[in-house]
């Protein structure tokens, strides 16, 4: 069953690869292998240069490829795996891989500006301001939402703690070597590489690092996220962003491996019900929540910006267009399906290592397996629980994921900590880099207020103001919010879907006005987009009133009004669609 | 080598005071030159010769130049020009020539000239000494001043540079020399602070900014001022010296020019000289440790080493 | 079987080549804006920024012409800096 998921996956990505894919690139986009792209029009050799495509797909997939596609799968697998899957293939081909291709390729005939540029171009330039607040309030959710996960996780895994904090000693060594010693790149790699195993087998024999108090460890994430964002970025970002990208790589070819060689019937619910209790315990209807909780894997926004603020530049050819912008959220769709299968097919494993802490909690673990209805309703609790300790969305994926290599010899805890330290290897390095850009996108927000006071304004764009107010926003979100994570991951979902709206919006104008295709392919674009603002509109909606009532006091007002902004958003973003739509300006890409 | 510099405001004698202690020198074996540095030259009128921009003999052991800074100033930029024209051919779209015409009035310029033609006499090997004739006061202490305050920011700019060479170097470790394409050209951007252009100008020039500094401010710098027994000249002397002091330069003796000596005055100097007998007192008593000495009035402007030698035994030692 | 030799060492010197940037990615832009920085403050009598002693400027000057091309292109690309900076730190 495992390996027939993963062969079925690879052959329905590649198949529609081949045909949708490669009709989208003939009909919607007529890329034209002898236009020169940016890489050459405004070549540079720094941010504008010719990349092979193999590499660019890896620069690529690396970049969009993060904690995002592991964390909601994981989550959602409580409606079943099989509603999780379906949106994982059916969201990314019909939404995900379109939105990921056509922003790349908007941007590559816009000289490789963002699509928010674009965007900007071509539907009124009103949104730059609008844009920054919005981003900030999602770089907090994110914050949020990550350290909730990563809390979760590595309170109850003094192994993945450990390893992930050694992960961490690594990458500063790793950095010292690559770039303060004249050592061959090959040999601080390989150095790189052993210190990265080496963390977690430490990890694995000798979890020295112990911290059962959640609320300690968002402490120490807030200190981790003020100092790592206060560091030049070759110290660690930048080394570990280039540890990570084996950790990736050698994750997806281990797990795929094992899952291939698994053979393991999925003794996890196919389906469980509709409104299974997925989003902070209250039934959430799978349509129109599911983009609240799959962002990445099926559709991602900051896909878009990846694409167009960096890949554009660096795409050699247009007809590498295909093969790097849709190719590589294929891949993604890939690494989400493993996470799926791997909890699908040994989630209940590690629920039987805990059955007596499930039973002890009141659940029970029978009926989970048996009744599907009632697993929807207490599966994300059983997975959530602080008493049975399984570590929330992460844990029973990194715990499935170790059962899962298990198959091919590896002890089941050295693969956990594996999974848990790719997963939190992605968390971390997210947790850095958003503050940096909280950081950032904060000092652009209180502009406004120098023509107020300055003396306030002095204070507010104060780099160590502003990046202690993001963490701390972000810690009492988590803290106060009483480990919701699930609310504060579908805020940062939705957020992301919005954002991939105004793509989805722009690329649709785009291939309408610019491209000038009608019909059939037409639809191809303007049917996920309306589907998408549709689902994300609705979807807030239910979130404003469902979930933000009952979370904690602290978080509603906060919550609520960052989703209402975003509604209002989507709103004027609909409204600004339409009259461009209706407007028949000319532009000329 | 030993330089001396003539401080004073326009007219007070500046240029004679020059010409006689050169002649001096001359007179006391030393190889001499002495430079008008200022815009208004007449230190060929002192001479009674035809002075210009080239080194000229004029006694036994004194030569004599008048540098044109205008004339510098054109010749640099020209120079320049034709450097930059070359290095930013390629930004067509920025009017080189224009930005050239405001570089010539750019705030400092003449400044910036006058220390490179202070630079250019004082690394002359074959002289023991150095006379400057000054341009007027303000210009001269900005003058003898830049050296200090660019170096504050020549250093800064080492530092920032120090640091993208450092970068670069992490980069280039890791991917080897960094190449950048410069109108069409592939450049090699070395990380290496001996090869890169930029470093290689700024510690230039940090070194000759030091080596000016430190020599304004040795033992071996003299700094005269030249003015007149005036109330207001005392007021301004005392602010030269200190902010001449500020940037840690030394005055060594204050000549009071056209001094008034007569045996019975008629009423109407009378009041002159009180000033000037008030001023001489108080100057001797407010700026201790400066010797104050002064040059009467004479019947003729001395023209002529001989005369300017008579100036230099009689009134300047 | 020399073919096949031949492009598993293209392979693999692709790999080392994205590997190398995937390393310092994040550097190279770090030192774009060094170089921005450095050539705004030589370079900012342009902008108002008050500028260095002439000297020290003629004396740099005909050797800043990479630097004030890096300065161009940041500047040509400040109407999209938010998004360009959101796609250098990638998020997710």
């Amino acid at each position: 069953m495992t390996a027939l998921i993963v062969l079925f996956a690879a052959a329905f990505y590649i198949f529609f690869y081949f045909t949708y894919g490669k009709a989208l690139e003939r009909n919607v986009v007529r890329a034209d292998g002898a236009r020169p792209t940016p890489a050459y029009t405004c070549r540079d050799n720094c941010d504008y240069v010719p990349a092979n495509k193999f590499v660019l797909f890896g620069h690529h997939f690396a970049s969009i490829a993060g904690a995002g596609p592991i964390v909601g799968p994981a989550i959602a697998v409580v409606w079943g795996w099989l509603p999780a899957l379906l949106w994982v293939w059916f969201g990314n081909l019909f939404i995900g891989s379109i939105h990921d291709y056509l922003s790349l390729m908007a941007s590559v005939r816009y000289d490789g500006k963002s699509i928010q540029y674009v965007s900007g171009e071509l539907m009124g330039k009103s949104s730059k301001y609008i844009f920054e607040v919005y981003i900030y309030f999602t770089m907090i959710l994110i914050v949020a939402a990550f350290m909730g996960t990563y809390g979760a996780l590595a309170s109850k895994s003094p192994e993945i703690l450990t390893a992930s904090v050694l992960f961490m000693v690594a990458a500063v060594v790793e950095g010292q070597l690559l770039y303060k010693t004249k050592l061959p790149f090959w040999l601080s790699s390989v150095i790189g590489v052993v210190l990265t195993i080496g963390a977690i087998v430490v990890g694995f024999v000798w979890p020295f690092i112990k911290c059962p108090n959640i609320q300690l460890l968002y402490m120490f994430q807030v200190i981790y996220i003020i100092l790592a964002a206060a560091l030049p970025v070759w110290f660690l970002l930048q080394p570990r962003d280039y540890l990570n990208s084996y950790i990736l790589w050698g994750g997806i070819i281990i797990a795929t491996t094992a899952a291939v060689f698994a053979f393991r019937g999925f003794n996890w619910p196919a389906y469980t019900s509709f409104a299974a209790r997925v989003i902070s315990g209250q039934p959430s209807p799978f349509w129109p929540t599911v983009p609240l909780v799959i962002a990445c894997g099926a559709l991602s926004g900051f896909h878009s910006i990846v694409g167009s603020g960096t890949t554009s530049k660096q795409l050699d050819n247009e007809l590498s267009g295909l093969f790097v912008g849709y190719g590589a959220m294929f891949m993604e769709g890939m690494l989400s399906t493993i996470v799926i299968t791997s909890i699908g097919a040994f989630g209940f494993t590690v629920f039987q290592g805990v059955a007596d802490k499930i039973t002890a909690a009141g659940f029970d673990l029978a009926k989970m397996q048996t009744d599907a209805a009632y697993f929807g309703q207490v599966g994300a609790e059983v997975i959530n629980s602080t008493d049975i300790g399984i570590g929330g969305a992460l844990g029973i994926f990194t715990k499935s994921f170790g059962q899962m290599l298990n198959v091919i010899k590896v002890p089941v805890k050295l693969g956990t900590t594996l999974g848990g330290l790719w997963a939190s290897a992605f968390v971390l390095t997210t947790l850095d880099t958003t503050n940096r850009l909280a950081r950032y996108a904060f000092q652009e927000l209180v502009e406004p207020i120098k023509k107020v006071s300055k003396g306030l304004h002095a204070v507010l764009a104060d780099r160590w103001v502003a990046s202690i107010f993001a963490a701390c926003l972000g810690w009492f979100l988590i803290a106060k919010g009483g480990n919701a994570y699930t609310a504060l991951w579908a805020g940062f979902a939705g957020a992301n879907q919005l954002l991939a709206s105004i793509a989805m919006l722009t690329a649709a104008t785009w291939v309408k006005k610019v491209q000038k295709v009608g019909g059939g392919m037409l639809a191809a674009v303007l049917i996920p987009t309306f589907v998408l603002w549709t689902t994300v509109f609705v979807a807030l909606v239910w979130f404003l009133f469902v979930i933000v009532p009952v979370t904690a006091a602290a978080l509603r007002v906060i919550l609520g009004g960052f989703v209402i902004l975003m509604l209002v958003l989507d709103i004027w973003l609909m409204y600004n669609f339409f009259k461009s739509w209706n407007e028949g300006k000319q532009n000329k890409a | 080598m030993k330089t001396y510099f003539f401080l004073g405001k326009g007219g007070v004698g500046k240029t004679t005071a020059s010409a006689a202690w050169s002649v001096g020198l001359a007179r006391s074996g030393m190889k001499t030159l002495v430079a008008s540095i200022d815009p208004a030259h007449n230190l060929g009128d002192a001479f009674a010769a035809d002075l210009g921009d080239r080194i000229t003999h004029v006694a036994d052991n004194l030569d004599a130049v008048e540098v044109n800074i205008d004339d510098m100033i054109r010749a640099y930029l020209d120079e320049l020009s034709v450097k930059m024209k070359h290095t930013y051919s390629y930004m067509s779209a920025m009017n080189i020539d224009g930005y050239f015409d405001i570089l010539k009035d750019s705030p400092g310029i003449e400044e910036y000239a006058t220390m490179e033609a202070i630079k250019k006499f004082v690394a002359l090997a074959q002289y023991d000494a150095v006379v400057f004739d000054t341009p007027p006061t303000g210009m001269t202490i900005r003058v003898l001043a830049m050296p200090r305050v660019s170096l504050l920011w020549t250093e800064q700019l080492v530092k920032m540079r120090k640091r993208i060479l450092a970068t670069r170097g992490m980069v280039e470790n890791v991917q080897g020399r960094l190449e950048a394409q410069v109108d069409g050209e592939t450049v090699v951007l070395s990380s290496d602070e001996k090869e890169d252009p930029i470093m290689q100008e700024l510690v230039a020039y940090r070194e000759e900014l030091k080596t000016l500094k430190d020599m304004f401010s040795s033992d071996q710098s003299y700094v005269s001022i030249v003015t007149m027994a005036e109330d207001l000249a005392l007021l301004e002397t005392k602010r030269i010296i200190e902010s001449l002091g500020k940037f840690r330069i030394r005055v060594h003796a204050i000549y009071l020019n056209k001094f008034f000596a007569m045996a019975n005055p008629p009423d109407e100097i009378k009041g002159k000289m009180e000033e000037q007998e008030r001023v001489v007192a108080r100057m001797k008593a407010e700026i201790p440790g400066i010797a104050v000495k002064d040059i009467p009035l004479l019947r003729n402007s001395p023209r002529g080493i001989e005369a300017l030698f008579t100036v230099y035994s009689k009134y300047l030692v | 079987m020399g073919r096949l030799l031949d492009s598993l060492k293209r392979g693999f010197r692709s790999f080392d080549k994205g590997m190398r940037e995937d390393a310092t990615s994040l550097i190279r832009k770090q030192l774009d804006e060094e170089e921005s920085v450095f050539a705004l403050l030589t370079m900012g009598a342009f902008s108002g920024l008050p500028s260095p002693p002439t000297g020290v400027l003629l004396r740099i000057l005909p050797h800043m012409s990479r630097e004030i091309s890096v300065m161009n292109k940041r500047s040509a690309g400040l109407d999209d800096v938010f998004s360009q900076t959101l796609g250098t730190f990638d998020i997710d």
